[in-house]
């Protein structure tokens, strides 16, 4: 073991964060530790206090024995151990020829706050932080089950960073579960930094313009999709746990639904249905219009719209992508900025561009309305409104290019691509597509909870009974 | 995942969207000018013909269910190779003929309708390359988009109708069987070109799962895609009378009367808008199966989309540059008709034998093996 000690300090040599101390007990040990993590008072504590204060002895059971005061502590066998357990914030205690490791790890975590991204007016306000312990704790404090089982794995060459793989073994489908912890398994990458690296790994598809992996910053939500049969990802230093398998109707559900009354949270994901969709085509759709089908337009509305738009020197189609472009560069400028001087930007694009736009004849007021509409309309989402936003911008080229039927072919390659998608057994658009009418409680259109006796189909699980016989 | 796999939920639902698709723009005109007011019991004895073939079909497609065969491993296994691939040439033909001719329809709806004036090569790539993605992307792709518009689909055609059929004077429709009945069927078996749609289900029929009594979807949808196109053929001759062999395509005039200009706007072009996709739906499904029918010609078996194949389509897609559409369905169908019709109601009669002889065959092969 005295190798060890030797090899050890051999790879962390030039590293001052590394400490070692020799305490005579009886006999001489040598503790080993990295300074930045680990707490100084629980090595004073749990190593160093029991060893000092007992009666001398030469026995490793003896000395073992006292160290019992710490968490977790357990003998090391092999060099690997020992780099893993100090890399982790253990210290490592070398008496003779064995070694022992004690959990000695400092908490750097920062509160328990609401998630900036998923605000709710009702419902619980607790939100992941970096720590996967706390995570974990956060998944657990609500699920107060032994079926909730948690494999651990480490990623990353350098990072070694530490994943726990979440699931209800009495309802997650094994298949689904040992195909996550494969993927992760078969992760091969020097670092990870957030939960995002791992999302690119576990999504089956490569080239999906579609995320296919859930995230959520909420404690409630990872513990709602695990009770329908999805697994939990979660990853030290994010605050974003992933959950497989993904449905695209997740991206019109928000968090605060599941507190609200179910006729209410209906109408909600509808309107947000509608107003995606629209924002998605409204733009090409008012290109199409303009340019060659302005006879489908009611002949005074035709007439309003003609007068704000003759003296304008672009095209409808010109026009209408300026604007969207702008509004993508005020959006992402926006996410960028202090929200004090976002505030400005948001005046500015507001009233400079836009205002002062009409004003000067450069762009149509039509158009203005079209395109803001359909710029807020896609927030109406609650999350992955970036590739829409993208969609968004092609089709109204196609619908410029080609009008009516570039739409019409756009839509069907659109819906060609989402109908085919499949992960971890699971169809991506699932409830519609392969139709799956239980699941449909939980679609657009929401039933009340008293009423959700199955599990969703399309998830597969191995318990499909929620409650009742 | 098996990319080709179809239910019977979305086979019938595709079924449904192939009956009405196409048949509300060129055939309405071409079936007066044949029988005058009487074309839609054109319409109900072609499609009397196509129920029986399709009930053929159907069980043919039960008896499958113990091996999953394709037709080109049944057409061999019970005929000789020749036949297979001459049976695969004439659906190879077929696809593509029906292809060009519901472009055709397509390309005149957009033209006149939609004021989309393009050259054909412009027009017919776009699509091509839809087809090819649908292609790439497979079968399950194009049955679970069926599946997602069909009920948008049907509700459009109904809210066409519905607004139309407040105009209609129905008297126009008698003396039923003006033409008379001999006259009725003989146009029914020289038309038979725009029939049977069910058979792009021969190109999946050995990813086709069935379990016990399940025909009733099939039946159900095929049953809604007849009323709704005899109900749109007896409203189209009741319209327009005598004048409807010049009205050469149907739906876009028929729309005309479902709203008011004025007040309103032309809003029947949202609904012709999704109605059209059903069309393009089933371009895109005979293209699948003229790709399907040129691979297996050729013993050929990619892996991945070949591109070169769907170009060769793409190009005899640009047939109408060199010969107009309307030679192609006046002179080139007349001469194939009877082939046309051998794959389309003799071989679906024959299938259930064809297929109970390959099974056999099949199962005396396997031990041996």
């Amino acid at each position: 073991m005295n190798n060890y000690l030797e090899q050890l300090q051999n790879v962390y040599r030039n590293d001052d964060d590394f400490c070692t101390r020799q305490i005579d007990c009886g006999v001489s040990v040598t503790i080993a530790f990295l300074d930045s993590m680990c707490s100084d008072i629980k090595i004073s504590n749990y190593v160093v206090e029991p060893m000092l204060y007992g009666e001398g002895s030469t026995d490793f059971a003896e000395i073992k024995k006292r160290l019992t005061a710490g968490a977790v502590v357990k003998e090391v066998a092999n060099f690997f151990d020992v780099v893993d357990v100090i890399s982790n914030g253990h210290t490592v205690v070398f008496v003779g020829e064995n070694c022992l490791s004690v959990d000695t790890r400092t908490t750097i975590a920062r509160a328990i706050v609401e998630p900036p991204t998923s605000m709710v007016m009702r419902g619980p306000r607790e939100g992941f932080i970096e720590d996967a312990k706390t995570n974990l704790t956060l998944i657990r404090k609500r699920l107060k089950t032994s079926d909730l089982k948690v494999t651990t794995l480490n990623v990353g060459k350098y990072t070694n960073t530490t994943v726990y793989v979440c699931y209800i073994c009495t309802i997650a489908d094994d298949k689904v579960v040992n195909k996550v912890i494969q993927q992760v398994k078969k992760i091969n990458i020097d670092g990870v930094l957030d939960a995002s690296y791992i999302t690119r790994y576990i999504d089956q598809n490569k080239t999906a313009l579609f995320r296919r992996v859930g995230m959520t910053e909420k404690p409630d939500v990872a513990v709602g999709k695990m009770l329908e049969g999805r697994v939990a990802i979660i990853v030290d230093g994010s605050p974003m746990v992933l959950t497989v398998p993904y449905l695209y109707v997740e991206d019109l559900q928000s968090p605060g639904d599941y507190y609200e009354d179910h006729t209410m949270t209906s109408l909600n994901r509808l309107l947000r249905f509608v107003s995606v969709l629209a924002s998605v085509l409204l733009p090409s759709l008012y290109v199409c219009l303009q340019m060659y089908n302005y006879q489908i337009i009611p002949l005074k509305f035709l007439i309003t719209v003609l007068n704000a738009t003759q003296a304008i020197p672009f095209s409808p189609l010109a026009e209408m992508i300026l604007i969207i472009v702008i509004f993508d560069i005020l959006r992402e400028a926006n996410l960028r900025m202090p929200s004090a001087v976002g505030i400005s930007l948001s005046l500015v694009g507001a009233i400079v561009l836009g205002d002062a736009a009409v004003k000067a004849g450069l762009i149509g007021a039509p158009a203005v309305m079209i395109g803001a509409l359909s710029g807020i309309g896609l927030f109406t989402m609650p999350d992955n409104t970036l590739i829409l936003s993208l969609l968004r911008l092609a089709i109204t080229f196609i619908a410029g290019m080609m009008g009516i039927l570039g739409v019409i072919l756009s839509m069907m390659m659109i819906l060609f691509y989402l109908c085919s998608m499949q992960g971890y057994h699971t169809p991506f658009l699932a409830p519609f597509t392969p139709p799956m009418e239980n699941d449909k409680q939980d679609a657009v259109m929401n039933k009340p909870l008293t009423q959700w006796t199955k599990r969703p189909k399309s998830i597969p699980n191995k318990n499909q009974t929620r409650r009742g016989k | 995942m098996n990319k080709d796999k179809v239910t019977v939920g979305q086979f019938a639902l595709l079924l449904l969207l192939v009956t009405s698709g196409s048949k509300f723009l060129s055939l309405p005109s071409i079936l007066a000018g044949d029988v005058g007011h009487d074309s839609w019991l054109v319409l109900c004895v072609a499609f009397l013909w196509d129920g029986v073939c399709l009930a053929f079909l159907g069980w043919a497609l039960k008896l499958n269910q113990q091996n999953h065969l394709s037709l080109d491993k049944i057409l061999r296994t019970t005929l000789t190779p020749i036949v297979e691939k001459l049976v695969l040439l004439v659906f190879f033909v077929l696809f593509v003929t029906r292809s060009i001719v519901l472009l055709n329809s397509c390309y005149r709806m957009f033209a006149v309708t939609f004021d989309v004036s393009t050259n054909w090569i412009m027009f017919v790539l776009p699509i091509v390359a839809v087809s090819f993605f649908a292609i790439a992307r497979g079968f399950v792709s194009i049955a679970r988009v069926g599946q997602l518009m069909c009920a948008l689909i049907v509700l459009c055609i109904v809210a066409l109708l519905s607004f139309t059929v407040r105009q209609t004077d129905f008297g126009g429709l008698l003396p039923i069987a003006e033409a008379g009945w001999n006259n009725i069927i003989k146009t029914a078996f020289d038309r038979c070109f725009w029939f049977a749609d069910y058979i792009f289900v021969y190109f999946v029929m050995e990813n086709l799962h069935i379990k016990k009594r399940t025909f009733a979807p099939i039946f159900a949808s095929f049953a809604v895609g007849v009323v709704l196109t005899v109900a749109m053929n007896a409203i189209f001759v009741a319209l327009f009378g005598s004048i409807a062999p010049e009205i050469k395509l149907a739906m876009s005039k028929i729309s005309v009367f479902s709203v008011s200009e004025t007040t309103n706007g032309r809003w029947d072009w949202l609904t012709l808008s999704v109605w059209i996709m059903s069309v393009l739906i089933k371009i895109v499904i005979f293209i699948y199966c003229a790709y399907k029918s040129g691979e297996k010609l050729f013993g050929l078996h990619f892996t991945k989309p070949n591109v070169w194949a769907i170009l060769v389509i793409a190009l005899l897609l640009m047939t109408p540059l060199l010969i107009s559409a309307e030679t192609i369905v006046q002179d080139f169908m007349t001469k194939l008709l009877v082939p046309f019709a051998v794959v389309q109601y003799i071989l679906p009669l024959s299938l259930p034998l064809l297929t109970t002889i390959a099974n056999k065959k099949m199962t005396v092969e396997v031990p041996n093996e």
